[in-house]
């Protein structure tokens, strides 16, 4: 028989519990006011997720599911692929202040298509640079946003100045 | 108000297409992407529009507002990516439409209702403005209680497939809400640390990890978002889809005025705003429908209630705004300062001392809404092409681009990394079934929710019994009452007849 697995589905209650917890700990010295609604919410949460614990704890002593992981990893051949994305996401966000809007959405697009499996050179070209070039023109041009500027947004600045 | 002023002004606003029709497409554009909303994108041109006379800078923010809330419904639909908090109801039904190869479809029904939905509340406020501008006094604290209850009810609604899972999801996403300094004396509550979170959780990074990072992450399991009869839909769109669309539109015409006029009422109030409108219009267009179990699974009702509620709110948050001088929303906020800086102040006395204006902008508001759909009907059929994308471009393209636009509402940096804690959270809560719009109304209601209540309980000094003080106050916990039963005399009555049927085969 096949059994269910349930592990994944504790992930969510666990982090609730962690934060409920955390959220009692930084309300503790707090007015009735500034905790009333958190404490009535976070008490629910918690009976909740004691409900959710108890039908999983149920469901394994009957022998009808395990505490694997399967439905969260699951298809194997995309795990890499989503993994290798958060990582690139976060490297995207730390660099971009230095690499600034332009650069860093080209530069990450093109490591997240190649991640992806793309290998033609031309849409590893392309493709990152009208994502880039329209992201520059709508937030930066267009709109004069504060997101952060680099070496491309320095030199056209710089090109415009001088024309 | 004569027929000939308003007539005029009607003819002014028509001869000021060319400001109005590049604020629509601009709206479009920036509405598209969650983050963009009104507000943040007219304070970044307020240099243009503090230097053009007031009329053409006031054709220019209503046309870009309304665009914005109309196009926050198309990545809903397409890539059940909500532009905005408004639209997120919106991808309860209009993605599984999009899925059935009805993305042509549920497109034109989200256009409709957003146009037709804005121009008959803006015609309404119109003609009623006066009585209109009183419902903001007459909801206060106590009686908006229950009108956010209302939207918390869908937790409920959206929880019925797993109600613990369900009831988990939104409860996690109330205490996130609760998140920053409370209401009475700003003292922080479970912020880590960060002097970012000091103002609640920010939600368009919610939004944008809940929906756009967590919705990529699981787009990587297949080729394409949709299945191949949805594919072969999308190859073939032809305008028979559109000509559809405008037929369902048609047969559910009730269904769009009496969901916008619900947007309408709930815009009025200030500080409630299109997510709670588009929520509550939603639960309520499900509990009186013949067939309530058929929301979710893709059907033309449940794109229209979001989407004409959302734009029911367009002409509501102006109203407290020109009528009290009370911006209804932080957009109406930013047209408040630009009317300013122009010298005229916001009131009861806009309307003696400047009619043109004070009517003006709802007039404004119907000529962008006219021109609208003329703009945005035809670019269905093209857009409902956008599910050949393959993922592998697709998802990418979604988390950077996305992760980008979580910047610019506070431009802290701080949020891209939210949005990515987000995103983890919303994919984990997608792979397990713990569904990601309980957490997202949780996050949305809660600190409003809050809000009232402390409110509430401030002005009766912690005597809970202010909750049912009021006559408006008790009929709605009344109605609420009649919502939550309802459902289940339902199923009772499905019950009953359902044995009595077999009963009657078995003799």
């Amino acid at each position: 028989m096949n059994k269910a697995p349930l592990g994944a589905d504790l992930i969510i209650p666990a982090l609730a519990l962690c934060f409920a917890a955390y959220f009692f700990f930084s309300i503790v010295d707090l007015a009735w006011e500034a905790k009333a609604n958190g404490v009535l919410i976070g008490t629910v949460l918690i009976v909740l997720i004691a409900i959710q614990a108890v039908r999983v704890g149920m469901e394994l002593a009957a022998g009808r599911g395990d505490l694997s992981l399967a439905t969260l990893v699951a298809p194997r051949d995309a795990l890499g692929k989503r993994l290798g994305m958060v990582l690139l996401t976060v490297i995207f966000i730390a660099a971009m202040p230095w690499l600034g809007l332009t650069l860093s959405l080209f530069l990450g697009l093109a490591a997240a298509l190649y991640l992806m499996g793309v290998r033609r050179r031309t849409q590893l070209f392309w493709v990152p640079f009208s994502v880039a070039a329209s992201a520059y023109s709508l937030f930066i041009a267009l709109l004069n946003s504060d997101l952060p500027h680099g070496p491309v947004e320095n030199a056209v600045t710089a090109l415009a100045a001088l024309l | 108000m004569t027929w000939d002023f308003l007539l005029g002004q009607f003819a002014t606003q028509f001869g000021l297409w060319w400001v109005i029709w590049p604020a629509i497409l601009l709206g479009i554009v920036v509405g598209v992407l969650p983050g963009f909303s009104p507000q943040n994108t007219l304070i970044m041109l307020l240099p243009l529009t503090l230097a053009v006379p007031v009329e053409q800078a006031l054709a220019f923010m209503i046309a870009l507002y309304c665009a914005n809330h109309l196009a926050g419904g198309i990545p809903a639909i397409l890539v059940k990516i909500p532009g905005s908090g408004g639209a997120a109801a919106t991808t309860l039904d209009g993605y599984p439409m999009t899925q059935k190869g009805q993305a042509q479809q549920a497109l034109v029904l989200c256009f409709t209702a957003s146009v037709f939905g804005g121009l008959i509340t803006t015609l309404a406020t119109l003609a009623l403005l006066p009585w209109l501008s009183q419902i903001g006094l007459v909801l206060r604290s106590v009686e908006m209680v229950v009108v956010m209850l209302f939207g918390l009810t869908l937790i409920a609604v959206i929880a019925a497939k797993d109600f613990l899972k369900g009831l988990i999801a939104g409860f996690f996403g109330l205490l996130i809400g609760v998140i920053g300094t409370d209401h009475i004396y700003n003292t922080p509550r479970a912020t880590f640390g960060f002097l970012e979170l000091y103002d609640g959780v920010p939600l368009v990074p919610a939004l944008i990890g809940l929906f756009a990072i967590s919705e990529a992450l699981v787009m990587l399991e297949e080729k394409l978002i949709v299945g191949k009869e949805g594919q072969a839909k999308a190859v073939s769109a032809q305008w028979a889809g559109i000509i559809d669309g405008l037929r369902l539109s048609v047969k559910y015409w009730w269904q769009i005025i009496w969901t916008a006029f619900v947007g309408l009422f709930i815009g009025i109030v200030p500080g409630a705003g299109a997510s709670i409108a588009a929520f509550v219009a939603y639960q309520q267009s499900r509990l009186w429908s013949k067939h309530p179990e058929l929301y979710g699974t893709g059907i033309p009702e449940g794109v229209i209630a979001p989407e004409a509620a959302n734009n029911g709110v367009t002409s509501g948050t102006l109203v407290p705004t020109l009528a009290l001088g009370v911006p209804g929303g932080s957009t109406a906020a930013v047209m408040m300062i630009v009317l300013q800086y122009h010298g005229l102040v916001m009131g009861p006395r806009l309307f003696a001392t400047n009619p043109e204006v004070a009517y003006g902008v709802f007039v404004s508001m119907a000529v962008a809404y006219i021109f609208m759909i003329f703009t945005i009907l035809p670019l269905a059929r093209y857009m409902s092409r956008i599910v050949l994308i393959e993922t592998t471009y697709l998802a990418p393209i979604i988390i950077l681009v996305t992760i980008v636009a979580a910047f610019v509402e506070r431009q802290y940096l701080f949020d891209m990394g939210l949005a990515l804690v987000f995103g983890v959270i919303g994919y984990i809560a997608h792979k397990t079934n713990y569904h990601v719009t309980a957490i997202l109304i949780g996050i949305i209601l809660g600190p409003l929710f809050e809000q009232y209540l402390v409110r509430a309980l401030r002005i009766s000094q912690g005597d809970i019994t202010i909750l049912f003080s009021s006559t408006l106050g008790n009929t709605l916990w009344a109605l609420l009452v009649l919502s939550l039963l309802l459902p289940l005399w339902r199923t009772w009555q499905q019950k009953k007849a359902l044995a009595a049927e077999q009963f009657g085969e078995e003799r």
